[in-house]
């Protein structure tokens, strides 16, 4: 019997197995939702980001309009003393939806992708009023493709592959089948391809097919790169998660205990285990309080506006040039600066330390990643999406940094209330996420896929070696 | 006969080193996730004790102010968590803890913890609920996928029978040793029970109807997989292919369907993005008002009509009270219809979310139990939304309170009157009690009416099926 006689009668087995095939299509059903899921929610989030820019674009035209107006001379000073307020220059700050956000949606869909960089707000509200999404489905987790592939994916691989020797040895064939001469490990490896074979088809088909639907107008040969690396983290999760099944299926017990012991290293290292090393995570790294960095926010609040006549005092003392006591606009706008300048000056220290901590556990993780298949697979997706928790608090950090290159540049007409022009505002920097390069992408996720390649590789030989003995010992008796 | 199959299957479990082992790691997965459960209570409980004391301290303190300005500072609402949180932590962690109750917005509630937390946080919480609702099933599993249809595999079972055991006699032997192998669990309840105690956090109203219908709804559903597991058992020719179901079924059920269900909920009635929520309920709640446009300066102007009417006089200079005052709350109280209809129409959505997930409960009892447990332990959505809706009523009435200050005693100078400490120590704290037993029922009933459908549906399966198995050996 020869390998492609295996195969010919393995594939001829499997288009009559009606549970089988009622399992893939079971998987395709699924992969479908979680697609149409991500490109749903890919396309939501990027109609909603330049619904927000262009809102605030409008906005600033508006600003642009009437400060023009009183340039002009078409409209006098004194009528609108307000035109040219550099306290209302607001500046929209936002980051696309990561390239394969469809694919994984990591934490894009509970972080802030929008915000304002303005003078009005301190910057503990720099993201204010995004907390809408739907708690249950928040709670629960999106439903995308990396769902579907590090949980589903490997749950459907066992059922596909977990007899595929114990069934012969149980109903007492395996013996026929070894006086052909044919070595175990060939019989065992043609049927784990041509079983997870079928279902690796249906997984590239709905790779293929995520590519194209969830792109949501962006061009598609700008994902591509991206793309090819989530599938071969795919890929190489699904070769591992195979070479498990050889492994486990080369140990010739029964196709229960087999079984058994797939489905427990599933649970293990599916939910028991990233349970645990997230509980160990925030056990060992505590996130500092919000509510603690609250009330320090409404404490430096308070203190400032009861304190803003010796603040500007002192402003007024640092820079003469300022000529402070010109001022004729409302008092409450330089106040307003004043006090979110102090404010964000004042938290500073304390959002530090969050980034501190979030750092540090980062660099925790990255070590205990290594022990869940599952957990290193998810970030090195989320990491290749475009949808990591880096890659937020990279955008979360950009704003902020903006909002104070803002307050610096507008400093001197806030505090002496002289108009800024439209040339002025033009020479303003607008805000532009710096996403990471296709190379820094690759250079995080090198080592998760090498690694995961590796444990692959090493089971896969195991069971090999595995089954050469079993089928030695098989010929000896 | 029932105490001798009993004993046979306690024997065997006993001999099964896999089951003790199983056994061992539920229990140290539980103590781990009541210790978990507890130190996060008591975690934020303290720091919303803490928060609460700063923000009425500076909030009294803030010295010479508009009151219009104060209205802009304002308050935080926190939220009180649950003791019984320990114990099933539902959707705290994507929950705001706080809402600021500011002048013109109803702001949602802010500083969810999911916002801190790890990428893999979502991947699965450890909490007593959770290892009740996902792991107490496969322990079930693995301990009677083969007790019908491995006795049918072995030939055991024609010996059984020829013995005089009945059908019934047998699956209650069978359920009945399961249960017990289950029951060595039960001392994680006391350690959860204690560690609700000792959390320090708010209790609920009806603590002990709510004990009681916990620990019913757990017991039924329990048995819902106890007897599912039976009926596949005796449904199946080989212990193998039960296996294979149920551990399918228990995949599907315990850990899929939970997070298709909800998913596929938000599919079919979308919510609108954050962003455009944001800005269509400040154009509608305050450029329709404040703007430039002629609607709000119809509005304005019909605002100044009523009061010139309600105080029988021909101009705002005559007014009796500060006009500027007058027009805030008459703003407010136009922004707040249209914060109950944007509100309202957002609630709805989830609402009718919810609905579509409950539907997935046809096909996993997992979420029937998870939507009444995390009700009954004040954690689900809807616990939620009654604290939102508390804040927002005390926001108005807060914000009124402010609006009437300026009305009756800023005068002619508006903007520019000031109160001071001794005012802002007049003003109520905001205070939450929350729901009771009878205002949850009504949101819970059909989950504990599907569950019991379940349980009748898979005793009738359970009984039906170790008959027909006694039947076919009877025959063959």
């Amino acid at each position: 019997m020869s390998h492609a006689a295996i195969t010919s009668q393995e594939r001829r087995a499997l288009v009559k197995d009606r549970a089988r095939l009622l399992l893939l299509v079971g998987f395709l059903l699924l992969c479908v939702v979680a697609l149409a899921n991500g490109a749903m929610h890919r396309s939501a989030l990027s109609r909603s980001t330049q619904a927000f820019v262009t809102e605030k674009q409008e906005a600033l035209d508006k600003w642009q309009t009437r400060a023009q107006a009183v340039e002009s001379g078409k409209v006098k000073p004194e009528d609108d003393a307000w035109a040219g307020l550099a306290m209302d220059v607001k500046l929209p700050v936002s980051a696309q939806p990561g390239p394969l956000a469809d694919l994984s949606v990591g934490v894009s869909d509970h972080q802030p992708t929008t915000a304002e960089a303005s003078q009005w707000r301190t910057v503990d509200r720099l993201f204010g009023n995004y907390e809408y999404q739907s708690p249950a489905v928040l709670a629960q987790g999106p439903f995308d493709l990396a769902f579907v592939v590090i949980f589903v994916l490997p749950l459907v691989m066992i059922v596909m592959a977990f007899d595929v020797l114990s069934e012969d040895r149980e109903r007492g064939r395996l013996g026929l089948i070894l006086a052909q001469p044919v070595a175990v490990g060939t019989v065992v490896f043609s049927r784990l391809r041509v079983r997870l074979g079928a279902l690796l088809g249906v997984l590239v088909v709905a790779l293929v097919c995520g590519l194209v639907v969830g792109a949501g107008g962006i061009d598609v040969s700008a994902r591509i790169p991206r793309f090819l690396l989530w599938s071969a983290l795919a890929c190489v999760h699904f070769g591992l998660w195979a070479a498990i099944i050889a492994w486990v299926v080369s140990w010739r017990r029964t196709g229960e205990a087999t079984l058994l012991v797939l489905v427990a290293t599933w649970a293990l290292t599916c939910l028991i285990g990233p349970a645990c090393i997230s509980a160990a995570t925030e056990a060992v790294y505590p996130t500092p309080s919000r509510l603690q960095l609250l009330s320090q926010v409404r404490q430096a609040s308070s203190e400032a506006y009861q304190s803003r006549a010796d603040i500007v005092q002192g402003m007024t003392l640092d820079h003469p040039e300022l000529e402070a006591d010109q001022y004729s606009l409302p008092e409450f706008i330089r106040t307003a600066y004043i006090v979110t300048q102090t404010v964000d000056g004042g938290v500073a220290a304390p959002l530090a330390t969050f980034e501190q901590v979030q750092a540090d556990r980062q660099r925790f993780l990255g070590v205990a990643q290594y022990l869940s298949p599952a957990v290193l697979t998810l970030q090195a997706f989320n990491e290749t999406a475009g949808t990591s928790l880096a890659r937020q608090r990279a955008f979360e950090r950009q704003a902020r940094q903006f909002k104070r290159d803002l307050a610096q540049r507008i400093e001197q007409h806030v505090l002496t209330g002289r108009r800024m022009t439209v040339a002025e505002l033009d020479a303003l920097p607008r805000f532009s996420f710096e996403e990471a390069s296709l190379e820094q992408v690759l250079g995080r996720a090198a080592v998760p896929l090498g690694f995961l390649a590796l444990l692959a590789a090493v089971f896969a030989t195991l069971a090999a070696r595995n089954l050469a003995r079993a089928g030695a010992r098989i010929d000896a008796s | 006969m029932i105490a001798a199959v009993l004993k046979k299957e306690l024997r065997q479990y006993v001999r099964d080193g896999r089951v003790l082992v199983l056994v061992g790691v539920l229990f140290g997965l539980g103590v781990a996730a009541a210790l978990s459960g507890w130190n996060t209570v008591r975690a934020m409980e303290a720091e919303r004790a803490a928060a609460s004391a700063v923000d009425r301290d500076v909030w009294d303190n803030q010295g010479q102010k508009n009151p219009h300005t104060a209205a802009h500072f304002s308050r935080y609402a926190f939220r009180p968590i649950t003791n019984v949180s320990v114990f099933d932590p539902g959707v705290n962690t994507a929950v705001g803890g706080a809402v600021w109750l500011e002048a013109h917005h109803q702001d949602p509630a802010t500083l969810r913890p999911i916002e801190d937390a790890v990428e893999i946080h979502r991947f699965a919480q450890l909490s007593p609920a959770w290892i009740l609702q996902c792991f107490a099933p496969l322990l079930l599993v693995l301990l009677v996928f083969a007790s019908v249809a491995g006795e049918r595999e072995r030939g055991t079972l024609r010996h059984m029978m020829s013995t005089g055991v009945r059908a019934n006699k047998l699956l209650w032997g069978k359920g009945l040793a399961a249960l017990i192998v289950l029951s060595t669990l039960a001392p994680l309840l006391a350690l959860v029970l204690a560690m609700v105690m000792a959390s320090g956090a708010s209790p609920l109203p009806d603590a002990a109807a709510r004990g009681g219908l916990l620990v019913a709804t757990y017991a039924v559903y329990l048995l819902v997989c106890l007897f599912i597991a039976l009926a596949v058992s005796a449904r199946s020719r080989r212990s193998k292919t039960a296996l294979v179901v149920l551990l399918g079924f228990w995949a599907l059920s315990a850990v899929v369907a939970p997070r298709l269900a909800n998913n596929v909920g938000a599919l079919v009635h979308p919510a609108p993005q954050s962003a455009e929520f944001w800005s269509a309920l400040n154009e509608a709640s305050s450029g329709a008002f404040w703007g430039t446009s002629e609607e709000a300066k119809k509005r304005q102007e019909a605002v100044r009509e009523r009061a010139l009417a309600e105080y029988g006089v021909a101009s705002v200079e005559e007014l009796p009270i500060n006009y500027d005052g007058y027009m805030l709350q008459a703003s407010e109280e136009f922004a707040n219809e249209v914060f109950d209809e944007h509100y309202g129409a957002l609630h709805d959505t989830l609402m009718r979310q919810r609905e579509t997930a409950r539907y997935f409960s046809l096909v996993s009892p997992t979420i029937a139990i998870g939507n009444i447990s995390s009700a009954l332990a004040g954690s689900d959505v809807a616990a939620h939304h009654h604290f939102t809706n508390a804040a927002e009523q005390f926001r108005r009435d807060f914000i009124r309170l402010l609006n009437e200050e300026m009305i009756e005693h800023a005068g002619k100078d508006g903007y520019n009157y000031q109160s001071d400490n001794a005012f802002w120590r007049q003003t109520p704290d905001f205070q939450y009690t929350p729901q009771t037993i009878s205002e949850v029922w009504p949101r819970i009933w059909p989950d504990v009416l599907m569950l019991a459908l379940w349980c009748l549906a898979g005793l009738s399966l359970a009984t039906s099926g170790v008959r027909a198995s006694f039947a076919e050996e009877a025959t063959s």
